[in-house]
């Protein structure tokens, strides 16, 4: 064999060590849930789905799953509305004001989020906005708004702009030419900085914990609480099921991205 | 009808000037060629005629409507871009369909419409492809279909041409040129190639450093070159540096660095004085070559005075490089340490080689001079 190849075969293993090595947690949350007994143990002695039969009969992690999409949508919602359009205005006008807006987009992501938590919290008391969804809707509007409009402002390096101003000398306004000849271009891009600014909803814990109610418990809010009373299988099934919800949403984004080349191979 | 002012125009970039003084008047049904190097402010005019960048100061009128200040959108200029910025998700029809669209122009017209355009364009094959599968020709052709399908009372192309070969771009001028002559619509044309413009333009501009420097028709403007910038951009040509020497009522004795005199004819003896710095462009088409002990005996006195005013000037140099480019010849010959070019038509008789004496003489009233400052003395 060449230098090279043994050179390649062995970068290749080592990388997949570490990945593995990295993943195996998963794997053994994954394997704790369908423990039978009441007890954390790996591996498991005896399988089986109980822990699953009562998570589907426990209202409280339930309405904790409705809460985590509620807030979920609409931070993706939001963050995604704020973070292209950000992006979008900051590549039009690269002025003193646009330099400004990089780092400042940033801050909210160098705070502790425990700080952040703490403060939204007496601001939201003050608004008359505590407990509500809003105010963890927006809590986390401001993480993930920073990675939308990264990620947009990488996108939007690679769009050929001449596209906007042909769309503009051709009769088409602000609004119409950013829908006709923007959008489509960069429709992938804004689905990737959806689905991040989704997932880091859906994780988010501390400053859910200090601004979520009984009632707008969040899921990891709920485990924590659980986790305080008891270590049992209960919590490794609501992460199972956490890290489908990641994984169905990457394959989903994976897919929706590569529909349009899927289907140009296909024809 | 749509003739269009610019006057004063103007578009800095923070401190730099991309466009410092331009004003002109494009007449209705004219097509117009900017024509300039890169950075000479051509595109950003354009853009500024098209609205998508907003003149720094200076006003532009269509029709002597003030649009100064309309965005790209509310006027009735359409752009053929450089790269045609056509829409990849878009299909060759939706694309030409696209400016009518925005009109308002109900589904079945505007595909009717754009159909038409295609046609004239010979791209009704093409209709249902992707517009990022055509070669350079067809999407050129479908961006020239795509502008002209909103009927604009300007088109305005920003070097379209630039990204085709040779011989294709050639055959896309004569194209425009009969959709010019079939449309009778104001064309305005930015381009840094001197063939595509003396080969398109009713009229040329010529721009350098933001500024329009020259306006005329073609012949007008390489006849009568306003300086020296002008001189060298438009063709290849030899500039000569001298001094003048002494004036005479009829001609102008300038000491060069050709090692002699030159004689240039003129009428107007006052424009130099002695002692003045000048250029003298020598055009290749002005110089004719011979073997160096034909023709004229080298008179060493001076350049002669034929009797009709005309005056003949040679020089003697040897042949450093002989350079076929085509259909003619280009010799590269040192005199006294500088070096002159001159060419001849393959089917010339004689050929010389590298090393070879050669002369080379002129019609002095075919040399143009420029001053110091670059402007030209009007002889």
């Amino acid at each position: 064999m060449h230098r090279e190849t043994v050179e390649n075969v062995a970068f290749r293993a080592g990388y997949l060590a570490i990945l593995t090595f990295m993943l195996l947690p998963l794997a053994v949350v994954v394997a704790t849930s369908f423990e039978a007994s009441g007890q954390l143990l790996f591996p498991p002695e005896n399988y089986s789905l109980v822990h699953y039969r009562t998570f589907f009969e426990e209202t409280t992690w339930l309405s904790a799953f409705d809460n985590s999409l509620l807030v979920g949508t609409g931070t993706t919602v939001v963050a995604t509305t704020l973070g292209v359009t950000a992006a979008f205005g900051h590549e039009l006008d690269d002025g003193r004001t646009g330099q400004l807006l990089a780092p400042l987009v940033l801050v909210p992501l160098l705070i502790p989020p425990i700080i952040l938590g703490i403060s939204m919290r007496v601001y939201f008391v003050r608004a008359g906005l505590n407990a509500s969804f809003l105010s963890i809707i927006l809590a986390h509007t401001l993480w993930a708004t920073p990675l939308v409009y990264f990620v947009m402002r990488s996108v939007f390096s690679r769009f050929d702009w001449q596209l906007l101003d042909a769309a503009k000398d051709l009769g088409a306004g602000p609004i119409q030419s950013f829908a006709y000849a923007v959008l489509p271009n960069v429709k992938h891009g804004i689905f990737v900085g959806a689905l991040l600014a989704f997932i880091v909803s859906l994780q988010e814990f501390v400053m859910a914990l200090f601004l979520s109610s009984h009632s707008t418990e969040t899921i990891p809010v709920v485990a924590w609480t659980a986790l305080r009373q008891s270590l049992d299988p209960m919590v490794s099934v609501v992460s199972t099921f956490l890290i489908l919800i990641s994984i169905v949403a990457i394959v989903a984004a994976t897919v929706a991205t590569n529909l349009e080349w899927l289907s140009k191979q296909l024809s | 009808m749509s003739e269009i002012t610019l006057d004063g125009l103007a578009k800095r970039y923070g401190e730099e000037l991309a466009v410092e003084d331009v004003s002109v008047t494009i007449d209705d049904g004219e097509l117009l060629c900017l024509l300039g190097p890169s950075g000479s402010g051509k595109s950003t005019t354009l853009r500024m005629l098209a609205g998508l960048e907003t003149p720094t100061d200076g006003e532009i009128r269509i029709d002597d409507e003030d649009v100064t200040d309309r965005p790209a959108y509310e006027r009735t200029t359409a752009t053929v871009f450089q790269d045609w910025a056509l829409f990849p998700h878009k299909s060759v029809l939706e694309n030409v369909a696209f400016g009518l669209k925005m009109q308002g122009v109900g589904k079945e017209e505007r595909r009717e419409r754009a159909r038409e355009m295609l046609e004239r364009v010979r791209m009704t094959d093409h209709a249902d492809d992707d517009p990022m599968n055509l070669s350079g020709g067809q999407k050129q052709r479908v961006a020239l279909a795509r502008s002209l399908a909103v009927n604009p009372d300007v088109l305005l192309l920003d070097e379209p041409l630039s990204n085709l070969d040779k011989r294709l771009s050639e055959d896309m001028q004569i194209e425009l040129r009969e959709i010019h002559a079939e449309l009778e619509e104001t064309f305005v044309h930015v381009t840094h190639d001197q063939d595509e413009a003396f080969t398109l333009a009713d009229r040329i501009g010529i721009m350098a450093d933001g500024n329009l420097v020259q306006v005329g028709e073609p012949n007008e403007v390489y006849q009568n070159p306003k300086n020296r910038f002008i001189e060298g951009f438009l063709g290849d040509t030899n500039f000569v540096e001298g001094v003048v020497d002494r004036t005479s009522p009829d001609a102008v004795r300038v000491e060069t660095e050709l090692g002699r005199e030159v004689v240039v004819p003129t009428s107007n003896p006052d424009a130099l004085d002695a002692g003045d710095a000048v250029s003298l462009s020598l055009r290749p088409e002005a110089l004719s070559i011979e073997s160096a002990d034909a023709g004229l005996e080298a008179d060493e006195a001076g350049q002669p005075v034929r009797t009709d005013g005309s005056t003949t000037n040679s020089v003697v140099g040897t042949v450093e490089s002989v350079l076929y480019r085509g259909s003619t010849v280009r010799y590269s010959v040192a005199v006294e340490g500088t070096s002159v070019f001159a060419e001849r038509t393959v089917s010339d008789s004689g050929e010389f080689e590298t090393g070879d004496e050669i002369r080379i003489s002129w019609d002095g009233a075919d040399v143009l001079a420029f001053r110091d400052d670059g402007s030209r003395v009007d002889l």
